[in-house]
């Protein structure tokens, strides 16, 4: 690796760099330290610290129930993401390349419209009818599959064309292997990376959806952050606790991510 | 019967015919090099061997059984890739086994088999690697190594050599020599590069534009040329048109001749001519000469500095009279 420049320049990039960080990490700081504090109002630091506000949010039912709520959400969404985008881009890869085209259109369409317009749309398609799904978490499931789509799609779409899927399907045909046996040894093992990258950038964009939660299901079957926002009139030292652990939560799943990835050959 | 019959064979995309009526015959343990330019459908029609490319129409057998119903895995073919096709996710000792595991050989039978396969391609040592770690060289030995493993009825090379470099080529190309003969396979390889197709071979298809355009070994494709297609292609023949040649040989001729460059002597002869230019080959020089308004490529053994000719000197030449070559067309 090139050494960087010395003297001025030097210290000016670990400047920016510094600086750059220090507004990212800033308010992250300062909720955890609100969420610390047993009081913080008038003083340039809190009175005292204590872990009172993460013992009462971590002992809160609703809290809980809405926190299992967005996990079977976004599992459930990935799940059939996963299900179904993996045998797509398959087919799509291997015997209609000309279709990529289409998909790359297609999945632009949920950046295309903005959440509140295709909620309001998917309340009325699924408000009655013969599928009145409505306030249930069924809805939910399959609106973050649309949204989760773009991230899988490309991420998977990236991985395989790196691995010369056309090559590899041939030789393990010849070698023995019927189109499943290849996709399922030779194929799908190559895939893990781009899946992984896929799931865990889904799930933490995912666990973070509010508007079609709030819009489409509200408190009915209320997720995590339909609650933050309910309970935006309560204790702010709670509400700092309620975020950090979130935060805390994904940087753990992030964190996993990146391990699983690290031990491929 | 022979052991691999290829029968009026035709293949198309949409409108664009690859080749039509293709026709062949394999005797077991021959070594056949499907040889000619990119495009004239010698890859497809080893995919259509394979069963990895549909046929619209003909037939193949081997050993008298019809392959064109059955798919890949089935027909009992080894092949080996350009882009070496090895599987990421697996050690060299785990690819090579792959078409065992499919086959569902023991697994104590299979690490015998993939053992004595490893010793063959001499990669014993590198068992444990993976592909990601693996020189060209190495990759195709392992590549090798896993169409062998299953013993096929057939082995089909894909232009296996055209990614490596040249040292790792030409060692290469003898090792597949080597192993073809010890185990007696009976081998079809698909190449553009006319000097591996005439080390290699037994015999030469030679293929343009969909069609095989001369069918012998390899001595009578280089000397014997059928064709001004096969004569530009294979060494580096002086291709001269009717009235050109009866010019400079003095005598009239109908059709297109072919003179190879070695077969032109300097020095002596009947003939006068001119050197224009001359380009170092190595163990070879190649002359640029001009006779009774004729251009020549002549090739001459580089012996010793002292001898080199200098452009402008005049010099004697000779044509041998067996090597000029009157194509028909």
């Amino acid at each position: 690796m090139r050494r960087a420049e010395s003297g001025p320049a030097r210290l000016y990039h670990r400047l920016v760099v510094w600086a750059l960080f220090l507004i990212l990490l800033l308010p992250l700081a300062g909720t955890l330290l609100y969420s610390l504090a047993t009081s913080w109002s008038a003083t340039v630091l809190p009175s005292g610290l204590t872990l009172k506000w993460y013992l009462a949010l971590w002992s809160d039912a609703r809290f809980l129930t809405a926190f299992g709520h967005s996990l079977v959400v976004c599992v459930g969404a990935l799940l059939l993401s996963v299900l179904l985008i993996l045998p797509l881009l398959f087919v799509v890869h291997y015997h209609f390349p000309r279709l990529d085209g289409l998909m790359n259109v297609l999945i632009l369409l949920p950046f295309a419209i903005p959440p509140v317009v295709s909620s309001v749309g998917l309340l009325q398609l699924y408000a009655g009818g013969p599928l009145p799904l409505t306030g249930t978490p069924w809805i939910l499931i399959g609106c973050y599959f649309t949204v989760a789509l773009p991230f899988m799609y490309r991420a998977i779409s990236n991985n395989l064309l790196a691995i010369n899927l056309r090559d590899l399907m041939d030789a393990a045909r010849v070698h023995g292997a019927s189109t499943w046996q290849a996709a399922f040894w030779v194929v799908l093992p190559n895939l893990r990376k781009g899946v992984v990258v896929a799931l865990f950038l889904s799930f933490s964009f995912l666990l973070g959806e509010f508007v079609f939660a709030n819009l489409l299901v509200g408190t009915r079957y209320e997720t995590l952050q339909v609650y933050l926002n309910n309970m935006r009139n309560s204790s702010g030292h709670f509400n700092s606790a309620l975020v950090i652990s979130y935060f805390f939560f994904v940087l753990v799943c992030t964190w996993i991510a990146n391990h699983l990835n690290r031990d491929l050959p | 019967m022979s052991f691999l019959v290829i029968e009026g064979l035709h293949k198309r995309y949409g409108a664009t015919s690859v080749f039509s009526d293709i026709r062949c015959n394999i005797e077991r343990g021959e070594f056949v090099t499907l040889l000619g330019p990119s495009g004239c459908g010698k890859s497809t029609l080893l995919r259509c061997v394979a069963g990895l490319t549909e046929v619209d129409g003909g037939a193949i057998r081997l050993d008298g059984q019809d392959l064109l119903p059955l798919p890949p895995q089935k027909r009992g073919i080894g092949m080996v890739f350009q882009s070496y096709a090895l599987f990421p996710n697996m050690t060299v000792a785990q690819n090579v086994a792959f078409g065992l595991r499919m086959q569902k050989v023991a697994r104590a039978e299979r690490a015998r088999r993939v053992a004595e396969v490893l010793a063959l391609v001499e990669l014993t040592e590198l068992a444990d690697r993976y592909p990601q770690q693996l020189s060209g060289g190495q990759s195709q030995r392992v590549a090798l190594a896993r169409s062998l493993v299953t013993r096929p009825r057939l082995l089909l090379l894909d232009e296996p050599l055209s990614a490596l470099d040249a040292r790792i080529r030409k060692h290469l190309r003898e090792e597949i020599r080597r192993i073809q003969r010890e185990l007696g396979l009976t081998t079809l390889f698909v190449t553009h590069d006319q000097e591996e197709a005439l080390t290699l071979s037994d015999r030469i298809l030679l293929m343009d534009a969909g069609r095989i355009v001369q069918d012998g070994s390899a001595e009578a494709l280089y000397t014997q040329p059928a064709s001004a297609f096969a004569a530009g292609f294979i060494g580096h023949y002086n291709l001269l048109d009717a009235e050109t040649a009866s010019r400079l040989l003095g005598r009239p001729v109908s059709g297109r001749v072919a003179i190879r460059p070695e077969a032109i002597r300097l020095g002596s002869g009947p003939l006068s001519g001119e050197i224009r230019g001359r380009s170092l080959l190595g163990n070879v020089i190649r002359y640029r000469v001009a006779s009774r308004g004729v251009e020549l490529s002549v090739d001459v053994l580089n012996r010793s500095a002292a001898d080199l000719l200098l452009s402008g000197r005049t010099v004697a030449l000779e044509i041998a009279p067996e090597a000029i070559r009157e194509l028909e067309g």
